[in-house]
C-alpha cells in the first residue's frame, strides 16, 4: 500500500488522558514505533525508568516524571516539579461510558454503508480493531471492478455486519465505526 | 596545631563554612543534633559533637549557653554562627567572646545596635543615609501612629522594632484601620521578640530591595563589592536573588555603594556585612537595615566578584587586614540564585516535610550547588525549608537567565515539591526578563497556573497513560529494570511482548 497509518489495529492500546481543567488527551502506545498523541506521532524519548519514576526527552529537554498517587483509574503526576491530575480509560471504557459517540447521528455518518451493488471480496479488519482514515476496510467488487472502501475517520471497527464472498445492496450497513476523532 | 572551628549550624551553610575552614588550614567541629542525626553536614566534618538535643524543643544551633559549654569542652578556638538562628544574637556573640572564644562576625555591640532599628537609623541618619519617611523613634500608640501618618501620608507600614521575617508588620491603607493593626502588630511583636516597640514609615508602592554586601577588617578597612537585587520575596522571605541588580545605573551603584562603605567606616563595622535599601520607582532609594551575618544569598556576589566572603570573615575575625582595596573589586558578569525549598508553589508553599527519594543537580563549570541534603536525606519539621541553592554564573544577564532556566530543568527531585518550578516560572515571566519586578511580586502577579505548561502537560499525560497501561496490557509484572539511554518504551513494549 505504501501509506502508513498511525493506528495500528490493536484497540486496546488507545487510552484517554483527561486533566481536571477538562484537557483530553488520546495516547496511542503501539508496539514499535512513537506514540501518537491526539492524531500525531511524536518524537519523545523514553529514558529512564524507575519505580514510579519515568524521565523522557523531547525538544531537547528534560522531563521528568513521578507518580505521586493512584486511586483506581485517577493519577496525579508530577512533571518537572509540577503535578497534574488526570483520570484514564481505556478505549473500551471510554466509549462503555459514552463519552465517545454518545450523539447518534456521528456514529451514522461514520458507519460504512455500500456505495452500490456489488460482492464483498475482502474484509482487510476485524472487530476491535483502530482504522485510520482513509485506510481500507474492505473490498467490494462491483461491475468487474474491485472498489476498496475506506473509513472515513480515525475510528474503532465496532461491528462488521457482512462476511467475505457475501453480495449487498446499494445502502446495506456493512460496518459500524465510531470516530475516536470527537 | 591547626586551630579548632565550630559552626553552630547546620546544612548546606555548614557544609560551605567547613570548605573554608579547611581552605585555611583549620579543623572544622559541627554538632549533631538528635533533630536529624543524619545530615548531610556531619560527612565534611573533621569532628562531630553530640548535640543531645533530643528531649527539648530547642535545638542545639539556638541554645547559646549549651554551645559555649560544649565548645569550652572541646577546646574551640572560633565559632562561625552561619546564618539565621544565633548569628545576629549580640548575647551569643558575647558570651563566646567572654569566654575567650573567637565570634567570627561583629562585636556583640554592633550586633546589638544594628538589630534595634532605631538605632541602626538613628546612625545612619549620622552617616548621612537616606531613610524612608517616617517617626525617628518608637511610637508608643496607634493614636500616634495616626498621627503620623497623617504627616506622611497613606499607605503606611507599621514595623516592630525588633522585628524581622515579616512579624510585628502591618500595611495600614487607610486611618480607619490603623488602630486595629497597630495592636495586633505590636502584640505580635511582643510575643516573637519580647519588645512590642513600633514604628512608623512610609509605604512604597512598588519597591525593590537592593542591598550591598561590604566587608570591613578590625583596622579600618571597608571595601563594597556591588549589590544583590533580592526583590523577589514571599512574606519578606527571599526566593530569588540576582547580582547585580539592572535597576540600577553604575552613578546609582557608586552613591549607594560608598553609602553602604561610609555607614560601616562610621559605625566601625567589622566582618562581612551587608547594608539594604529599600529603591522606589523613581530611583530614589532609602537605608532599610544592616544585617551583620553572612547571608544566604552571598554566593551570587562571590561569583561576581571572586571574592570569597567566608574566608575573609574567618580571617577578619583572626585580625587580618583586608588586603583588598575597593579598586580591586571588578564585577564580572551576572550571577543569579535559586533557593530550593521544600514547598509547594501551587498550594500556597506549603512546607513538605519527608524524604527525598532522589535528588539530582545540574552540573557544569557556571554552576555552584550549595546543598545540605542528597539522595535518602530527610526533610524534617524541625528546620526551615531550604535544603540547597542553585547558583549560576552567566557573562550577561539574559545569558544568565537562560543557563539557570536549562539549570532548572536539569535539576530534578523525587518525593517532595521544591520552590524549583517557581523559579522557573520567575524566570521565564516578562517582569522579570525587564526586571521590572517589585517586592510585590509573588503576592500581586504570581498564580500557581504560571507554573504549568503545555508540554509538562502533555508529558504527564503520556506518564500517567505508560503507567496505567502498563497495568491494563498486564506488563508490570514482568517489567524489566531499564537503565539503557538507547531503549525507549515503545522497543520496551515489543521486546515484552514477543
Amino acid at each position: 500500500m505504501g501509506t502508513s497509518y498511525i493506528y495500528k489495529r490493536d484497540a486496546s492500546r488507545l487510552f484517554i488522558a483527561l486533566r481536571d481543567n477538562g484537557k483530553r488527551y488520546k495516547i496511542y502506545i503501539p508496539k514499535e514505533s512513537e506514540p501518537v498523541i491526539n492524531g500525531e506521532e511524536y518524537d519523545i524519548d523514553f529514558v529512564e525508568q524507575e519505580d514510579f519514576h519515568y524521565s523522557f526527552d523531547w525538544k531537547g529537554k528534560r522531563f521528568h516524571c513521578e507518580l505521586v498517587s493512584r486511586d483506581q483509574n485517577k493519577a496525579v503526576v508530577k512533571v518537572n516539579g509540577v503535578e497534574y491530575k488526570f483520570s484514564l480509560e481505556s478505549l473500551f471504557s471510554y466509549i462503555r461510558h459514552g463519552m465517545i459517540g454518545k450523539d447518534d447521528k456521528s456514529i451514522d455518518e461514520n458507519n460504512i454503508t455500500s456505495p452500490m451493488p456489488g460482492k464483498i471480496v475482502d474484509i482487510f479488519l476485524a472487530e476491535g480493531d483502530l482504522v485510520n482514515e482513509g485506510e481500507p476496510i474492505l473490498s467490494l467488487e462491483a461491475m468487474k471492478m474491485q472498489n476498496e472502501i475506506t473509513a472515513t475517520c480515525n475510528g474503532v471497527i465496532r461491528k462488521i455486519h457482512v462476511v467475505q464472498g457475501q453480495s449487498v445492496m446499494k445502502d446495506d450497513l456493512m460496518v459500524e465505526v465510531t470516530s475516536i476523532d470527537v | 596545631m591547626k586551630k579548632r572551628l565550630l559552626i553552630a549550624n547546620r546544612s548546606e551553610i555548614a557544609i560551605r563554612i567547613i570548605r573554608s575552614a579547611h581552605k585555611l588550614g583549620m579543623l572544622a567541629v559541627v554538632f549533631q543534633s538528635d533533630k536529624e542525626p543524619d545530615a548531610l553536614y556531619l560527612k565534611y566534618a573533621d569532628e562531630i559533637i553530640p548535640a543531645r538535643d533530643a528531649t527539648t524543643e530547642k535545638p542545639i544551633f539556638l541554645d547559646a549557653e549549651r554551645i559555649v559549654n560544649l565548645a569550652l569542652e572541646h577546646n574551640i578556638d572560633l565559632i562561625h554562627p552561619g546564618y539565621g538562628f544565633l548569628s545576629e544574637n549580640p548575647d551569643f556573640a558575647a558570651l563566646c567572646t567572654e569566654n575567650g572564644i573567637n565570634f567570627i562576625g561583629p562585636s556583640a555591640t554592633l550586633i546589638r545596635e544594628m538589630g534595634l532599628k532605631t538605632v541602626a537609623k538613628s546612625m545612619a541618619i549620622e552617616a548621612g543615609l537616606p531613610l524612608v519617611p517616617g517617626s525617628d523613634g518608637a511610637i508608643n500608640d496607634a493614636e500616634a501612629a495616626k498621627v503620623y501618618a497623617e504627616k506622611i501620608g497613606y499607605p503606611v507600614l507599621l514595623k516592630a522594632s525588633a522585628g524581622g521575617g515579616g512579624r510585628g508588620m502591618r500595611i495600614v491603607e487607610k486611618p480607619e484601620t490603623i488602630e486595629r493593626h497597630f495592636k495586633s502588630a505590636s502584640d505580635e511583636a511582643l510575643a516573637a521578640f519580647d519588645n512590642g516597640d513600633m514604628f512608623i514609615e512610609k509605604y512604597l508602592q512598588n519597591p525593590k530591595h537592593i542591598e550591598f554586601q561590604i566587608l570591613g577588617d578590625k583596622h579600618g578597612n571597608v571595601i563594597h563589592l556591588g549589590e544583590r537585587e533580592c526583590s523577589l520575596q514571599r512574606k519578606h522571605q527571599k526566593l530569588l536573588e540576582e547580582a547585580p541588580s539592572a535597576s540600577l545605573t553604575p552613578e546609582m551603584r557608586k552613591d549607594m555603594g560608598d553609602m553602604a562603605v561610609r555607614f560601616a567606616k562610621k559605625i566601625g563595622y567589622f566582618s562581612a556585612g551587608t547594608i539594604e535599601y529599600i529603591l522606589d520607582e523613581d530611583g530614589s532609594f532609602y537605608f532599610m537595615e544592616m544585617n551583620t551575618r553572612i547571608q544566604v544569598e552571598h554566593p551570587i556576589t562571590e561569583m561576581v566578584s571572586g571574592v570569597d566572603l567566608v574566608d575573609w570573615q574567618i580571617r577578619i575575625a583572626l585580625g587580618e587586614v583586608l588586603t583588598l582595596k575597593q579598586e580591586d573589586i571588578k564585577l564580572n558578569g551576572w550571577a543569579i540564585e535559586c533557593r530550593v525549598n521544600t514547598e509547594d508553589p501551587q498550594n500556597r508553599f506549603s512546607p513538605q516535610t519527608g524524604f527525598i527519594d532522589k535528588i539530582h543537580f545540574p552540573h557544569s563549570n557556571d554552576i555552584r550547588i550549595e546543598s545540605g541534603v542528597q539522595s535518602g536525606s530527610v526533610v524534617t519539621p524541625y528546620f526551615d525549608s531550604m535544603i540547597a541553592k542553585i547558583i549560576v554564573h552567566g557573562s550577561s544577564r539574559q545569558e544568565t537567565i537562560e543557563k539557570t532556566l536549562a539549570a532548572l530543568y536539569e535539576f530534578s527531585l523525587i518525593g517532595l515539591k521544591t520552590t524549583v518550578p517557581f523559579c522557573r516560572a520567575v524566570l521565564q515571566h516578562p517582569e522579570f526578563v525587564d526586571a521590572t519586578y517589585t517586592t510585590r511580586w509573588v503576592d500581586q502577579v504570581y498564580s500557581p497556573e504560571m507554573l504549568e505548561n503545555e508540554d509538562d502537560e502533555m508529558i504527564g499525560a503520556l506518564a500517567a497513560t505508560i503507567m496505567y497501561a502498563s497495568e491494563y496490557l498486564q506488563l508490570s509484572s514482568d517489567l524489566p529494570s531499564y537503565k539503557n539511554d538507547s531503549l525507549n518504551v515503545w522497543v520496551l513494549n515489543k521486546r515484552l511482548n514477543y
